[in-house]
């Protein structure tokens, strides 16, 4: 597996199209892989997010199984001139070091839904988006179980989470529309049981994975060594 | 040189410096005008007479919770519905908390820390439609007005203190003394609030900043996430 770091240049023109449009970022995403087999195996799969760390920095983060080419990337939305245009790391050596109980921070941007039918008497169910803060809190807490970890709690004893960057995204899909609720998590989780964990990290968690959802990345935690 | 500190925060407050006609703006702080204003009205002072001993007093004022800014578009018409007003717009700042503190003399301090504790005249926060929430005075302490405004507890809510970083920079607002570098001029130094001949001059006012920790900041680490710093950079 690998980690892919690009950063967009916002004042090219074709990136207000990507960066406006998930179903066109995934189909840039996309044709950065040559062979099927880097784009998806079995088990794992290729996940994208937006991050904005600072106004007008806007990095596209990618965990893939292959090795990804961004040339069209930087051609199209990046600084061709720049000596290093794209970051790609490694992620096995930190995927095989997880041990039940580390600590990490971690940002995660998802897609939290429940099913359910629109009336009492409809005949097929439908996927709603959660829109309320804490909706969207128990979303991430109750299936963190399921993909091998905890989200730590503060010494008030709620869980250790903020929300931000919560927005219903629409966008065009050939004739159709799209529309997700995206919530952007950040917090600091406990590993439980690496195996499930290390499945999330490489095969997303939730729904809406080929629309920058689902993609959960660790970076140290403070305080701890 | 004693200091009167004062809690200024409620729903809705508005401190109008320089508007004209039909849009009423607020500052982002708490005016001198308004707060001399405030402490005339709790003494009983009518608008004719003179301010005198309030002149001298040095003024600052510590931004602790910024609120957010609401506009009110008024439409207001005549009882018969025949004529209408002019369209204003009036600026508030909703949600909003600050410190203000005044330096002068201490008896006169004391005195007006009194007359806030039984006004005489109804108080408000800059606009008569927007009261106070909480009482205004925090007494009256030996201090330089510098030293107050850096080092008393910070006044912001819970609610706002959870969402902020764990250091947190407030700006101070204050008059500059002679000899400072003069950074900034408002009308905003008042003479009188006599309705017929209402009378400001300009005030010289410098911006500073002190560092707050908070301690309430939720450990969450929403800037600075970087997954390849795991990976080697």
């Amino acid at each position: 597996m690998f980690l892919t770091r690009f950063q967009i240049n916002p004042a090219r023109r074709n990136a207000r199209k990507l960066l406006s449009s998930p179903h066109a970022m995934h189909a840039a995403v996309r044709a950065a892989f040559a062979a099927a087999d880097d784009y998806a195996r079995a088990g794992t799969r290729t996940l994208w997010r937006l991050d904005t760390p600072t106004t007008a920095t806007v990095h596209l983060y990618l965990v893939s199984p292959g090795r990804p080419d961004l040339t069209h990337l930087v051609e199209q939305v990046g600084w061709p001139t720049s000596d290093e245009a794209w970051v790609t790391r490694d992620y096995d050596g930190l995927l095989t070091s997880l041990r039940p109980g580390q600590q990490w921070a971690f940002r995660l941007t998802a897609n939290p839904t429940h099913s359910g039918r629109k009336t009492a008497d409809a005949k097929e169910t439908q996927r709603f988006g959660y829109l309320r803060e804490h909706e969207q809190m128990a979303w991430l807490v109750g299936r963190a179980d399921r993909h091998g970890f905890a989200v730590a709690s503060q010494q008030d004893g709620r869980p250790n989470l903020r929300l931000h960057r919560r927005q219903t995204q629409t966008f065009k899909r050939g004739m159709g529309t799209v529309t997700l609720t995206v919530a952007t998590y950040d917090g600091i989780l406990q590993v439980t049981e690496a195996d499930a964990f290390r499945r999330a990290l490489t095969g997303g968690i939730g729904h809406a994975k080929a629309y920058g959802c689902g993609l959960l990345t660790l970076a140290p935690a403070p305080g701890s060594p | 040189m004693s200091v009167l500190l004062l809690r200024l925060a409620g729903p809705l407050q508005s401190w109008g410096a320089s508007s004209r006609f039909a849009r009423r703006g607020t500052e982002v702080a708490p005016t001198k005008s308004g707060v001399i204003g405030l402490l005339a009205a709790a003494k009983g002072l009518r608008r004719t007479e003179p301010l005198t001993e309030l002149l001298g007093l040095e003024f600052g004022v510590r931004l602790d919770q910024p609120g957010q800014l609401l506009r009110d578009f008024q439409t207001a018409r005549s009882l018969d519905g025949r004529q209408s007003a002019p369209l204003t717009y009036r600026f508030y700042l909703s949600d909003a908390a600050f410190l203000a503190a005044v330096s002068g003399e201490r008896e006169l301090l004391h005195g007006l820390a009194q007359a806030l504790a039984r006004p005489r005249f109804p108080l408000y926060l800059g606009r008569r439609s927007c009261p106070p929430a909480g009482p205004i005075s925090l007494g009256v302490h030996d201090d330089t007005l510098d030293d107050a405004l850096t080092h008393w507890p910070w006044l912001a809510a819970k609610w706002h203190r959870r969402k902020l970083a764990s250091t947190v920079r407030l700006e101070i607002i204050r008059d500059v003394r002679p000899g400072e570098p003069v950074t900034e001029t408002v009308p905003d130094e008042p003479i009188s609030f006599d309705p017929a001949h209402r009378q400001h001059t300009w005030r010289t006012v410098l911006r500073r900043h002190v560092d707050m920790t908070n301690d309430l900041a939720e450990r969450a680490g929403v800037n600075g996430h970087d997954p390849l710093s795991l990976l080697g950079g």
